[in-house]
């Protein structure tokens, strides 16, 4: 077939699918009817078969870099993931986040060793050197232990948490984007969280304020060291993909591993919003001392329970599934 | 591959055709960076502000002064961060730079960037952008002009835009014959392809060239013509003027397939 007669006989359906991709709107084809959508799919399938011929045939000709263009414009609009839509968030805090939570165990294990070694090396540093306390510990803190006023009446509260809440989501964001760099900021800021923690619990067991202390730290640090755990984790599951590849190439590894944790990531996050109205509102409050322990526990119990128990069990059937024979009728 | 201007990164489809798709440069990319921050930066800036209009009229104390300063820096992140990975979700991988620039994010399969992916490759700007504004770097370095982000997410920024339309790429230019005669049927035709011609047409309509190169040129064709054709030696189309045997040969292809 000479270019003319190709180009005069097929220009029809190219044009379809030019005028076709215009109507997308925003990347998608949402908006379209089932039979628009059929015919883009047959326009998009007959145009890349034109695209093959014309690279045999053609190779040198205008047209086929034209019809290269144009099934790369069209392809993605058709072959995508799985949509994303509102109605996604219920099922995904239901099962997908505990799920990606227990998959992601070992990373989360490791990141918790890395807090407790950072808590345990503060608390032996001001163990080892008392006298260096005042250089560990804000002395703020003990003067407001010593007057009795630990840690009560902060004003403001809404943009205390406010605070709070966008501090802790950029430092578990920092946690999982610091897995590009091997990992290796992620690693720093759980240490350092650790030993923050460490200095000043073992300063205030020094001064005798150990119940008044926890009382402030646990009913919000539960969930909040928590989600920085989690974070870390997959700061590090990134990390150990480009380090230790596998049988992927490394970018490979890192893509497959990436958007499953940045999913567990956003969703742990998410709880900081809770975490921060916690810290602002019941942990600097007059409660009794008692009441906010058992707050911190109750946070404690509701959170593992629902991150180790949920979504356990056979998975629910997909709309489609390939890869399982056809139920005999019974 | 199709396009010699691009670098460009093969897909192959579920249908195992090829497509290439033009990787966006380093150039095009700062480019749309700085069309973007135009928006960003003022949008950022008013976001700001109306955190601070709020704080200014609630709070109450020193100590909440405090707490909403700090609060207002970590905010205006959030919106200066939170204007690409919005944009780039909602238009399915366009910032209005982007799109500006003719460019746009899809995963290295070829297939859109979904919701997942965006998130990997804006949540990682923060590192790209922070930390030395590393992701230059890697982008110079990188073969595929990807940053960190996009190598965590699987995903590239490609040239989306049409390099050639259809009404250019239909209407090559004209064919000038001097004897538009096919004259009679030339024997072993069934020898040339549609490759030899499109390269004969190629010849015909190239109106610049002088009158001793295209005189060089179309015996240099005519004598591999002769051979493909496999005339016997006493063939009266060996008689005929390179140029001649060119146009007809030409012609009689073109009728053949019409």
């Amino acid at each position: 077939m000479t270019l003319d007669v190709f180009i005069a006989e097929r220009q029809g359906r190219w044009a379809a699918l030019e005028a076709a991709i215009k109507t997308a709107k925003r990347g998608r084809l949402r908006n379209q009817s089932a039979s628009d959508i059929e015919r883009f799919g047959l326009l998009l399938r007959q145009t890349s078969s034109d695209l093959a011929i014309a690279r045999r045939d053609h190779p040198d000709a205008p047209i086929t870099e034209y019809l290269n263009t144009l099934c790369a414009r069209a392809h993605p609009l058709l072959y995508r993931g799985r949509a994303w839509r509102l109605g996604a968030i219920g099922p995904f805090f239901a099962t997908a986040l505990p799920r990606s939570f227990r998959a992601a165990g070992p990373y989360i294990v490791a990141s918790l060793t890395l807090l407790l070694i950072g808590f345990i090396a503060g608390w032996v540093a001001v163990d080892v050197r008392p006298d260096l306390r005042a250089s560990l510990v804000p002395p703020s803190l003990f003067d407001e232990m010593a007057r009795g006023q630990i840690g009560t009446g902060v004003q403001d509260v809404p943009f205390a948490a406010a605070f709070i809440i966008q501090n802790n989501i950029r430092v578990a964001l920092i946690c999982f984007a610091g897995g590009m760099l091997l990992g290796i900021p992620t690693a720093f800021v759980l240490l350092s969280n650790g030993w923050m923690l460490g200095t000043v619990a073992a300063a205030v067991r020094l001064g005798g304020y150990d119940v008044q202390f926890w009382s402030l730290i646990v009913p919000h640090g539960v969930l909040e060291l928590s989600v920085i755990v989690i974070s870390g984790g997959t700061g590090l599951m990134l990390g150990d993909a480009i380090l230790r590849p596998r049988q992927l190439r490394r970018a490979d590894a890192l893509a497959r591993v990436a958007v499953r944790a940045v999913l567990l990531v956003l969703g742990a996050a998410s709880l900081l919003i809770i975490a921060g109205t916690l810290e602002a509102f019941v942990s600097p409050s007059g409660l009794p001392d008692g009441v906010k322990l058992a707050v911190g526990a109750a946070v404690g119990v509701l959170l593992y329970s629902w991150l180790l128990l949920a979504g356990r069990g056979p998975r629910r059937r997909r709309m489609f599934r390939f890869d399982r024979p056809a139920e005999t009728p019974a | 591959m199709e396009s010699g201007q691009f670098d460009t990164i093969s897909v192959r489809t579920s249908d195992n055709v090829t497509l290439g798709y033009n990787i966006a440069g380093l150039g095009s990319r700062l480019v749309a960076q700085i069309l973007d921050n135009l928006l960003a930066i003022p949008l950022t800036l008013i976001a700001v502000l109306l955190y601070g209009a709020i704080a200014s009229v609630f709070v109450t104390s020193a100590e909440g002064a405090t707490f909403a300063d700090a609060g207002a820096g970590f905010f205006a992140g959030f919106a200066y961060f939170g204007y690409f990975f919005v944009a780039e979700a909602v238009t399915g991988g366009k910032t209005p730079g982007k799109s500006a620039m003719g460019l746009r994010v899809i995963r290295v399969d070829g297939s859109a960037a979904d919701f997942g992916a965006l998130a990997v490759r804006n949540v990682i700007r923060v590192i790209d952008v922070v930390v030395v504004l590393i992701g230059i770097v890697v982008m110079f370095f990188q073969p595929q002009t990807r940053r960190l982000g996009d190598l965590g997410a699987g995903t590239i920024v490609v040239r989306d835009r049409a390099t050639v339309t259809l009404a250019s790429a239909v209407a090559p230019p004209p064919v000038m014959l001097r004897t538009p005669d096919a004259g009679p049927p030339i024997d072993g035709l069934d020898h040339i392809g549609s490759f030899e011609h499109d390269a004969l047409r190629v010849f015909l309509s190239r109106p610049g060239l002088s009158q001793k190169l295209r005189a060089d040129l179309a015996a240099d064709i005519a004598r591999r013509l002769l051979d493909r054709l496999g005339l016997p030696p006493g063939a009266p189309e060996r008689l005929w003027p390179p140029e001649l045997l060119i146009e007809r040969v030409y012609l009689q292809l073109d009728q053949r397939h019409r």
